[in-house]
């Protein structure tokens, strides 16, 4: 009963404070851009204002169209069971989680490409085409840091592996962490749809990638993809600030930490967005090329220690 | 053991009578049906009660035939290509009751006789435990696949994609022989049994393994070995497509599990070589999939995948043999052997909902499809759980198996030494990389063909099929969906098959540190399902009080948009080419419009296969060099070519003296 009441929690804790980080890096942008900026709860505004509107259908759509937003945000909380934050423990701890973890993201995605395919419409086919072209780099960039940290802590469970005993080698291989942190944080600003490799705030240009397939969708689904990709970048944040925490503290510093890591992140991805200008496509995969060869020469240190 | 054999006499007298006596359309329909269903069940015991109390029967007959006694026997391994057999024989054969019944009778009649032999010839196949007694069958395997193939002969390229497979097969049989004879050579018996009990060089070994990865490679599809599958599924009616996908080049994985499991120590390098197969296979089997508009030519494509993902299994399998790695070895055997069986599930259900599209729409072309979830709803969904199941997403049975080969290949990860290391690293990445590529191939073969509006005229009629094309598809989307979500009898049975090529079983613990993560991910999914299902109720709640409006896709200010301007699958597919444009040799055909009143213009892309181009082209057209030189010596006289068979013999026989 107890496990059941700590996963209801944790889909609380994550629910309730997701949309915050979006605040956190609109606030960050308006900062450098001289402005006074929307409000920091503004994503809470907009996903309760969508909540209360109607839907609107193309008829050349099926039932996929309608059912993919419900998917995306339902795995998106699914998959939040797997991730620690700060002392909470994972709901579930098992051989393979990020496996678990990485193929629920993709079901996700399956869904939304078939969603935006589904409305006939040629500007959703072009953001869906490249959303899946993306996926599969930046998937196996994940994969290469899961190694590369497998192969630190000796388990391949995402609980033993960001929060167990690696971390208090960050003296010991900091090197291959600090690669593995930023191979991590570029796969997060694309899995994100971040500024370099995406603009979340415009929708009208055929460059974009995730917000052009979610061009046909209003109301509440709309609301629900809001919100879900809110939790992804909740989720990846905290996978990233675990990564990065000390180990063997107490609790309450773990707590601080954390609360104190993810708006540092937050600023730090707002910094990012606003001091860059969002790539070229074709230059997008040649980023996501450089993040894989940072957590390759990750693995190669890991490895060449292992013979040493 | 007599349930086995009576099954196969009960099919091989079906395929007699269906060949011989000439009777009414709805008799031999009967006949082939009643058949193959009843002696279908009648192995079926057999195989489960191996593959659960991991016993293994034997049965043999003397005879006075030159290949000794007919010995065959069921073991763990046979048993699971036998019900992977059972399921899509069974299935696919009501199917293919249904996709002829407007054909003349005369061709259905031998159709469904070759249909039994083959299945007869395969269950020889996966039994046989004598050497001569396999190469026979698995000849007769060839032939009746070919004759299979072929159905719709009068069409030449159906003819030419037979001879390829003819041919292909036929050169890889030759390296089985000389397999055979050298395994003859050092054990001194044809006999499974007998040869397990010898132990032979590494070197010898290795070379038996060499020959057993190219003559069971070219029936399993391995790149570059894989030219026919492309060619041949295609042309072959949709039913045989799936049993050609999901049985047929399967023989070539058992093959080569049965070698590994009678010889057992081999030199390292043969793991490593399949698992660099794995690599290749997968990775392009999916990109050049990718690159396809011929529905049944990219599921084609994906069997080499699947295939190379099943080689990843087999090769942590022998890495974790070599190295007495029991735990990696038996996990690695147990996800290509279930990954074997799931694919012929998934795949068999892709091919056979391809199969009612064209079937209904009289094409293939993915870019002249679309829309077809509303005409066709149960074909539509079907296919799309047959997708969901071969891109390895959880809820549906190909994340099993995947699942599997990627914690051997993790597991092995933290017991090898450097270099094998960065090849297991290697082999990771690549999977990771199959997942993503085939997730944006069925994202683009589904979303084109199902949703969407049509692409062309006269599809609007196009209806869903009858009841006996449906009864079969249910039956496999059904299967994908229970493996998916309960995995525990599936994965037992196959760690028992693998037991069975290792040799020794696994202890109940380490049983429930591999099934336990299983149940785990059921939780979760069954989790995720619950939140799907409140999120939907809480949205049926907010429809009620602000019920949904339809409207056109919005066309960005565009009024009348059609279903021309929709993305094609070419187009979908372009960005992933032109990345890897120089692996596949993509080229794109047609330049951009201008002006501001351009004219019609054409464009096409299409990608090269390097192996059929660059390898097999070659060295053909050097072989038929070489054939013209040697007509010279070809007269069209009898007489001369005895003057020459007696030169042979003489000379023979002069060497023999000295």
């Amino acid at each position: 009963m107890i496990a059941e009441i700590k996963a209801i929690l944790h889909i609380c804790a994550v629910l309730l404070f997701s949309p915050l980080l979006l605040g956190i890096i609109a606030k960050t942008k308006a900062f450098f851009a001289g402005r006074k900026g929307q409000p920091i709860l503004q994503t809470y505004y907009d996903i309760v204002k969508l909540f209360c509107k109607g839907n609107v259908y193309s008829t050349t759509t099926t039932w996929i169209f309608q059912a993919a937003p419900i998917v995306f945000f339902a795995s998106m909380l699914a998959v939040s069971l797997v991730i620690p934050l700060g002392s909470m423990h994972a709901p579930f701890e098992f051989w393979g989680d990020f496996l678990a973890f990485a193929y629920i993201l993709g079901i996700a995605k399956f869904f939304m490409i078939l969603a935006a395919l589904d409305t006939g419409s040629s500007f959703e086919g072009m953001g869906a085409s490249r959303e899946a072209i993306f996926s599969c780099f930046s998937e196996i960039v994940l994969f290469l840091d899961f190694i590369v940290l497998g192969l630190l802590s000796g388990h391949f469970m995402i609980s033993e592996m960001i929060t167990g005993g690696i971390v208090s080698s960050w003296k010991f291989s900091g090197s291959e962490l600090l690669l593995v942190t930023v191979s991590f944080f570029l796969v997060l600003l694309a899995e994100n749809a971040r500024i370099p490799i995406d603009d979340p705030d415009t929708h009208l240009e055929l460059t974009m990638v995730h917000e052009v397939m979610v061009l046909d969708h209003s109301g509440l689904d709309l609301g629900y993809i809001i919100y879900a990709s809110a939790v992804k970048l909740f989720i990846f944040c905290a996978l990233l600030v675990m990564m990065v925490m000390p180990c063997g503290q107490a609790p309450w510093i773990k707590n601080v930490f954390f609360v104190c890591g993810m708006i540092v992140l937050a600023v730090l991805i707002g910094i990012v967005e606003s001091s860059m200008a969002r790539l070229r496509l074709n230059r997008v995969p040649q980023v996501l090329t450089s993040a894989f060869v940072v957590a390759l020469i990750a693995l190669l240190v890991v490895l060449t220690k292992m013979t040493l | 053991m007599m349930l086995f054999v009576s099954s196969i006499l009960v099919l091989s007298i079906s395929a007699i009578m269906l060949l011989l006596t000439a009777k009414s359309k709805i008799i031999n329909a009967c006949i082939f049906l009643f058949s193959l269903i009843f002696g279908c069940i009648l192995f079926t015991i057999p195989s489960l009660d191996s593959l659960i109390h991991l016993t293994t029967m034997k049965w043999r007959m003397h005879s006075n035939m030159p290949i000794g006694e007919i010995f065959i026997g069921i073991d763990p391994l046979s048993s699971i290509f036998l019900l992977s057999s059972a399921v899509l024989f069974s299935l696919a054969g009501i199917y293919g009751y249904g996709y002829l019944k407007d054909s003349p009778n005369s061709k259905t009649r031998v159709h469904y006789a070759f249909y039994q032999l083959l299945l007869v010839s395969l269950l020889l196949v996966v039994t046989a435990k004598n050497a001569i007694l396999f190469l026979i069958a698995w000849e007769l395997m060839t032939l009746c696949a070919y004759f299979m193939i072929v159905y719709d002969d009068e069409k030449s390229a159906v003819r030419n994609a037979g001879y390829l497979y003819l041919i292909a097969a036929h050169a890889g049989t030759f390296f089985l022989w000389a397999m055979f004879l050298i395994m003859y050579q050092y054990t001194g018996s044809f006999n499974f049994d007998q040869m397990a009990n010898v132990s032979l060089p590494l070197a010898i070994s290795g070379l038996i393994f060499a020959f057993g990865l190219i003559g069971f490679g070219v029936k399993a599809g391995f790149i570059p070995l894989h030219i026919w599958l492309p060619h041949a599924h295609p042309v072959a009616p949709s039913h045989i497509s799936a049993i050609l996908s999901g049985i047929l080049i399967k023989s070539g994985i058992y093959g080569i599990l049965r070698i590994i499991a009678i010889i057992k120590i081999f030199p390292e390098w043969c793991a490593i070589a399949l698992l660099v197969i794995g690599m290749i296979s997968g990775i392009g089997g999916v990109l050049y999939a990718l690159g396809q508009h011929e529905i049944k030519k990219l599921l084609a494509y994906h069997s080499i995948e699947n295939i190379g993902i099943i080689a990843f299994g087999m090769g942590m399998g022998l890495w974790g043999q070599i190295h007495q790695l029991q735990f990696v070895s038996i996990i690695g055997y147990a996800g290509a052997l279930l990954h074997v069986f799931n694919h012929s599930i998934f795949k068999g259900l892709l091919f056979l909902s391809a199969g009612s599209v064209i079937h209904s729409t009289h094409t293939g072309e993915i870019d002249r499809l679309g829309g077809l979830l509303k005409l066709m709803p149960w074909t539509g969904h079907l296919f799309l759980i047959g997708s969901l199941s071969i891109c390895g997403f959880p809820f549906f049975n190909g994340f099993i198996s995947e699942w599997l080969v990627y914690r051997s290949l993790f597991e092995g990860a933290l017991n090898s030494n450097l270099g094998v290391l960065v090849i297991i690293s290697t082999g990771i990445v690549s999977l990771a990389l199959i997942g993503g590529l085939a997730a944006a191939c069925f994202s683009k073969a589904f979303g084109v063909i199902f949703l969407g509006t049509n692409r062309s005229k006269g599809h609007d009629n196009v209806k869903e099929q009858s009841w006996l094309l449906l009864v079969p598809m249910f039956v496999l989307g059904a299967i994908c969906v229970w493996i998916g979500m309960f995995p525990s009898t599936m994965v037992s049975f196959s760690l028992n098959a693998a037991a069975s090529v290792y040799g020794k079983p696994l202890s109940s613990l380490e049983r429930s540190t591999v099934i336990g993560p299983f149940v785990t991910v059921s939780t979760l999914l069954l989790i995720l399902f619950c939140i799907t299902v409140i999120l939907f109720l809480l949205k049926k709640r907010a429809t009620r009080m602000l019920p949904a409006r339809r409207a056109k896709t919005w066309g960005c200010g565009y009024h009348e948009p059609t279903s021309r301007m929709q993305y094609t699958a070419s187009s979908f597919a372009q960005p992933l080419l032109s990345v890897f444009r120089n692996v596949l040799g993509y080229k794109t055909k047609g330049t951009g419009l201008q002006g501001y009143f351009p004219e019609e213009k054409e464009a096409s892309s299409h990608i090269v296969e390097s192996s059929e181009t660059f390898l097999f082209r070659p060295l053909f057209s050097f072989i038929e060099f070489l054939a013209t030189k040697l007509k010279n010596i070809q007269y069209g006289h009898t007489q001369l070519y005895l003057l020459y068979f007696l030169i042979f013999l003489l000379t023979l026989l002069t060497w023999k003296m000295n």
